[in-house]
């Protein structure tokens, strides 16, 4: 092919090298500039007492150590784990159970699947005053449930307003907004399972249970396994969700970063801090996870 | 698979099936209800306004408000003064208009919409020519550029937030209306860019190589090529990665949250309903119609694209 093309008296591998890094240059500049270079300023920065107005003071490892030092530090570092256990369980669990479902015929299919992927696609601020009133002490509807239908509860109580209980709504609030993406993921890998494979199973009698056991939950291992990586490491970072819908009653680490260094009296050299060890967790928990559990 | 099944089995089925759906869209019922309800409704836990109310939506669009807060004895006295020129009643008139304008859903709809429209633009432009170099081309560093693009994920935004702020307070561009807004839309451009690259590059390969070799024997530089034959035969999937670029810039809130803090002319959507929320202002029927018609534009895009994104995200370009 390349004999084809190359036409004599110009060297038609180095204008596509020169061409290639032309095309990409553009792009690769603007990720170096804009996300490789923050991430190694950030660290810099975690070193410096940081001042907007005048020049940063160099303090070595003073932020890191009263970081640590916080016991808000290691509230809002257990919040997170719970939150990101939680929610990474969560959505899992229903977006393989929704992706088992949608994988059977049924009318209206085309429909419903559609309508499954509203939460997903439905910019994070639309959704949330919704779930502030569905959870609302006066007029929502869970509070009507609990209390005056089932009488579960005595007291209309507000759930979003206290932090202890936040959390959990800020969990429900995170399956439901991500399965769609979990069940999307698992369905097209089950699309793709070879149907001959159940087939099999059914001639040497399996049940249904059997039949996922062992066919379905092999096939779909590695995605889901996948998925799970993806969610934990977009969740330990997740702020919008949370902030938007409980303000900062759930402190996970993000918010308690937001929070640092733009509230009150925006300790800059903190949040940098804490932004760099929250990155150091992340790290160290994909490389375990990556060696562990997807074992590459 | 052929299996017979019990009735109980179909009806839990079906039960099953309609349970996942009422989780999934009544929190947009629940919106779309209290957007409609009067005050004295709100406690009415059904989601059927027992009585239609327009008014927020009406607010939020300005539709009729025209005479809405000014006293009727102001608009006596002009009925009563007809020798009045046409200025002379705006003036007196917008004495009490600025007073209604309580929530200025429109601009921040329209700063909303010219950011994304913006960002995505670039995003998809720059990301045309970095996919096709990345899929066609043979040039050292590809692959470490490939792996780097997905590596990117990685990153959370909080990581970048105080980083990029400092940057750009530095260069002076967060003191001004123009810098701030033009910081957040480089912000969004490379918050997007490599989704735009990972999902146009996947594309790219699926087109035939075939194509591109005629043309380049006819003489067709490769810059001809992008222009006359991949952007032409890519276009869907081109529309798809813009809509979803959109998507991603439409709904961000931390960094417009940090970078328009001064200039509440500039809020965007997200920005503008987290203040009218904590305002004085808050009532459900305008916060609640306000989230509808945030969320129309997008959810509509969406459907437009279904199919396009649904595959493109399944061979894993995704942000969140």
């Amino acid at each position: 092919m390349k004999s084809l093309v190359q036409s004599p008296g110009l060297d038609f591998h180095k204008r596509e090298v020169y061409l290639g890094w032309g095309l990409v240059f553009p792009s690769v500049f603007i990720i170096l500039s804009l996300i490789l270079y923050p991430i190694v300023y950030n660290i810099f920065l975690s070193f410096f007492d940081v001042s907007l107005g005048s020049s940063n003071t160099y303090i070595g490892l003073e932020n890191h150590k009263n970081v640590v030092s916080d016991v808000f530090f290691w509230k809002a570092l257990m919040t997170t784990i719970i939150y990101v256990v939680c929610t990474t369980l969560g959505t899992t669990l229903v977006g393989l159970i929704v992706a088992l479902v949608m994988n059977k015929e049924f009318p209206f299919r085309g429909l419903v699947r559609s309508l499954v992927l509203f939460p997903y696609v439905a910019p994070v601020i639309s959704v949330v005053f919704s779930w502030q009133f569905i959870f609302d002490p006066v007029n929502g509807i869970v509070m009507d449930v609990l209390v005056e239908r089932l009488g579960i509860l005595s007291d209309r109580v507000n759930l979003i307003g206290s932090p202890s209980s936040a959390v959990w709504v800020a969990i429900l609030f995170s399956i439901w907004k991500n399965f769609p993406f979990t069940y999307l993921m698992i369905l097209s890998r089950l699309q793709g399972i070879d149907q001959g494979l159940y087939e099999a199973a059914e001639v040497d009698g399996a049940s249904g249970w059997e039949k996922f056991r062992h066919v379905t939950l092999p096939e779909i291992y590695f995605i889901t396994g996948s998925i799970i990586l993806l969610r934990v490491i977009w969740n330990f970072n997740k702020f919008d969700e949370v902030f938007l819908l409980t303000g900062t009653n759930v402190k996970v680490l993000s918010v308690y970063t937001y929070y640092k260094a733009f509230v009150g009296t925006m300790e800059m050299g903190q949040g940098s801090a804490l932004a760099l060890i929250q990155f150091i967790l992340l790290i160290g928990f994909i490389l375990f996870y990556v060696r562990k559990v997807l074992k590459w | 698979m052929v299996e017979r099944k019990s009735p109980v089995r179909k009806i839990s089925f079906a039960m099953l099936v309609i349970l996942i759906v009422l989780f999934c869209i009544f929190p947009f019922f629940q919106m779309l209800s209290m957007s409609l309800k009067y005050q004295w409704d709100w406690g009415n836990p059904s989601l059927i306004p027992t009585q239609l109310n327009f008014e927020a939506y009406k607010e939020l669009l300005n539709i009729d408000q025209g005479v809405k807060n000014v006293p009727e004895s102001i608009i006596n006295l002009l009925e009563e003064n007809p020798d009045l020129t046409k200025d002379q009643r705006n003036t007196i008139l917008d004495k009490y208009r600025e007073s209604g304008d309580v929530f200025p859903f429109m601009r921040y709809f329209g700063n909303s919409l010219a950011l994304a429209g913006i960002a995505a633009l670039l995003s998809v432009f720059i990301a045309i020519l970095g996919a096709y170099a990345l899929s066609r081309l043979n040039f050292p560093g590809r692959s470490t550029i490939n792996r780097g693009v997905l590596f990117v994920y990685m990153f959370g935004g909080i990581l970048l937030l105080i980083p990029l702020y400092k940057l750009f307070v530095g260069m002076g561009l967060l003191s001004a209306p123009g810098g701030a807004f033009t910081s957040l839309l480089v912000i969004y451009l490379v918050q997007t860019l490599p989704v735009s690259l990972y999902m146009l590059g996947n594309f790219f390969r699926t087109i035939p190589f075939s194509i591109e070799e005629a043309a380049m024997i006819e003489g067709a530089s490769r810059i001809v090529i992008i222009f006359r034959i991949i952007i032409p035969l890519s276009i869907s999937a081109i529309v798809t990665v813009y809509i979803y670029a959109f998507m991603i810039a439409w709904n961000e809130y931390m960094f417009a949250s940090v970078f328009l803090k001064g200039f509440p002319d500039l809020y965007t959507l997200p920005m503008g309903l987290k203040e009218l929320f904590v305002s004085k202002n808050a009532v459900w029927d305008r916060i609640m119609s306000a989230s509808v018609l945030t969320a129309t534009p997008v959810i509509a895009l969406f459907m437009l694209i279904q199919k396009n994104l649904v595959s493109g995200m399944s061979e894993g370009g995704v942000k969140e």
